[in-house]
């Protein structure tokens, strides 16, 4: 698994932004560490960053997200600065707050470097698609393509609020860490099932019908996962009310 | 002619601009508050004072690179701001310039400067007329250079280098800005002198200051 660092001026932000990204997922989430703060105040410390680095050090690689300012500029200096042997270090361009939360459960579903990155670039688009922006979930034009999916099944959210951030948090990571390709439809439009933020686009709720399909070894067993989290309602419903 | 820089002028040289940066800590931070936020002034004296503390300690470095290097970490842990990356990556690179040369002379200083303005520059991704720090010390390092070509001694190169610095600073003021948070002001940057050029001059100053 990936580690991460996140670079802040503030250490009241960091603290802030890595509790709200890691109650997405369980105990299980990557290693988040925090550079906040300069001699005690606000700043950015390159000293600190490198120290960040070495302790979220992965063979996997390691994710930086950074808030604005000489956050870059320091993290910059603290790769100089770390010995970090062969470990890959990527500066992610991503907003912090909405990087994160992306980042640490595409991290925690088990994905490479690169696709955690990738998540955590994207990561605005929920935000841009509520508001009427373009959305990076297309329509589902290409269902049904060249290759038919090995398993598939068609639920209905019983949880509150649809596939809303905690519940999208869950899914990704649950079918990330299997060996499948996954696809979650619902409302004519089609997600990456390990992509937490792509979820989020699909604008579900309760009651929606979503199809999940799956190819690869784990095919069965990533319908089976969602199965069984859908019908449990993410673990949302109110013990004695459902 | 060959003339060498010391650990004692070194040493004077961080003494000069802690006491530049506090003299004119209100001046860099009017500067700031007219095109960014206002801190250059203050992240600066708090981190020259944390720098003499350790250039002070009776266990300071005692050659130039690792006195060099200390001062470079010490920026970088202290500063906060922009300013701390940038001028802690100067000194770093220009303390690896250093190296284990037994005496600085005039080329091996130039070297030295070199390597730290270069490595600034490649910091903050900014080259001359961007309106940053580089306006000031890319002009100095080359009127330096052109000194020792001429076989100029330190003093007389640093002196040109201090004049080229100031010069640049100035050239600064019409300028738009491009990188960092003044860039964000546009068109309205303009008519400014820009506080990291400001800095920058005075960190040349100070070292034609200690070895005249």
């Amino acid at each position: 698994m990936i580690g991460i660092v996140v670079v802040s001026h503030s250490r009241a932000l960091a603290d802030a932004v890595v509790e709200l990204a890691t109650q997405m997922t369980a105990d299980d989430g990557p290693t988040v560490s925090v550079a906040a703060g300069a001699d005690g105040g606000l700043g950015t410390d390159a000293t600190a960053v490198a120290e960040a680095l070495a302790e979220a050090a992965s063979p996997d690689g390691v994710l930086v997200l950074m808030d604005l300012g000489s956050a870059v500029m320091s993290a910059e200096l603290a790769i100089e600065l770390a010995d970090l042997g062969g470990t890959e270090v990527r500066l992610s361009p991503a907003p912090l707050v909405e990087g994160l939360v992306a980042a640490v459960v595409r991290a925690a579903g088990g994905a490479d470097l690169a696709t955690v990155a990738r998540e955590a670039e994207a990561a605005l688009t929920p935000k841009q698609s509520a508001l009427g922006e373009p959305a990076a979930a297309g329509p589902s034009d290409e269902a049904g393509g060249p290759t038919p999916p090995e398993a598939s099944v068609t639920l209905t959210l019983v949880n509150p609020t649809g596939l809303h951030a905690r519940p999208a948090a869950r899914l990704a990571t649950a079918l990330g860490r299997l060996d499948a390709e996954v696809v979650v439809a619902a409302n004519g439009r089609e997600a990456d099932g390990a992509s937490s933020l792509e979820l989020l686009t699909l604008g579900t709720e309760q009651g929606t019908e979503i199809t999940v399909s799956a190819t690869g070894p784990d095919a069965q067993r990533a319908v089976d996962t969602a199965r069984t989290l859908v019908e449990e309602g993410f673990g949302e419903l109110d013990a004695g009310t459902s | 002619m060959t003339q060498s820089l010391t650990q004692a002028q070194l040493v004077a040289w961080l003494g000069a601009f802690r006491d530049a940066v506090h003299e004119h800590r209100d001046h860099l931070t009017e500067l700031d508050a007219a095109i960014g936020d206002a801190d250059h002034g203050t992240n600066l004296t708090r981190g020259m004072d944390a720098v003499m503390a350790l250039v002070d300690a009776d266990d300071a470095p005692d050659t130039a690179a690792s006195l060099l290097k200390a001062v470079g970490m010490k920026l970088v842990s202290t500063v906060g701001g922009a300013s701390g990356p940038l001028y802690g990556t100067f000194f770093l690179r220009a303390a690896a310039a250093a190296g284990d040369a037994e005496t600085l002379d005039a080329e091996a200083v130039l070297g030295m400067l070199r390597a730290g303005a270069e490595g600034l520059a490649a910091r903050g991704k900014a080259t001359v007329g961007d309106k940053t720090m580089v306006d000031a010390l890319t002009p100095a390092v080359q009127a330096l250079a052109d000194a020792v070509g001429r076989g100029d001694g330190l003093p007389a190169g640093l002196r040109a280098a201090a004049d080229a610095a100031a010069e640049g600073r100035e050239a600064t003021t019409p300028l738009e800005a491009r990188k960092g948070r003044a860039s964000y002001l546009g068109e309205r940057s303009k008519g400014h002198t820009d506080p990291g050029a400001a800095s920058a001059t005075m960190l040349v100053e100070a070292l034609a200051d200690a070895v005249a």
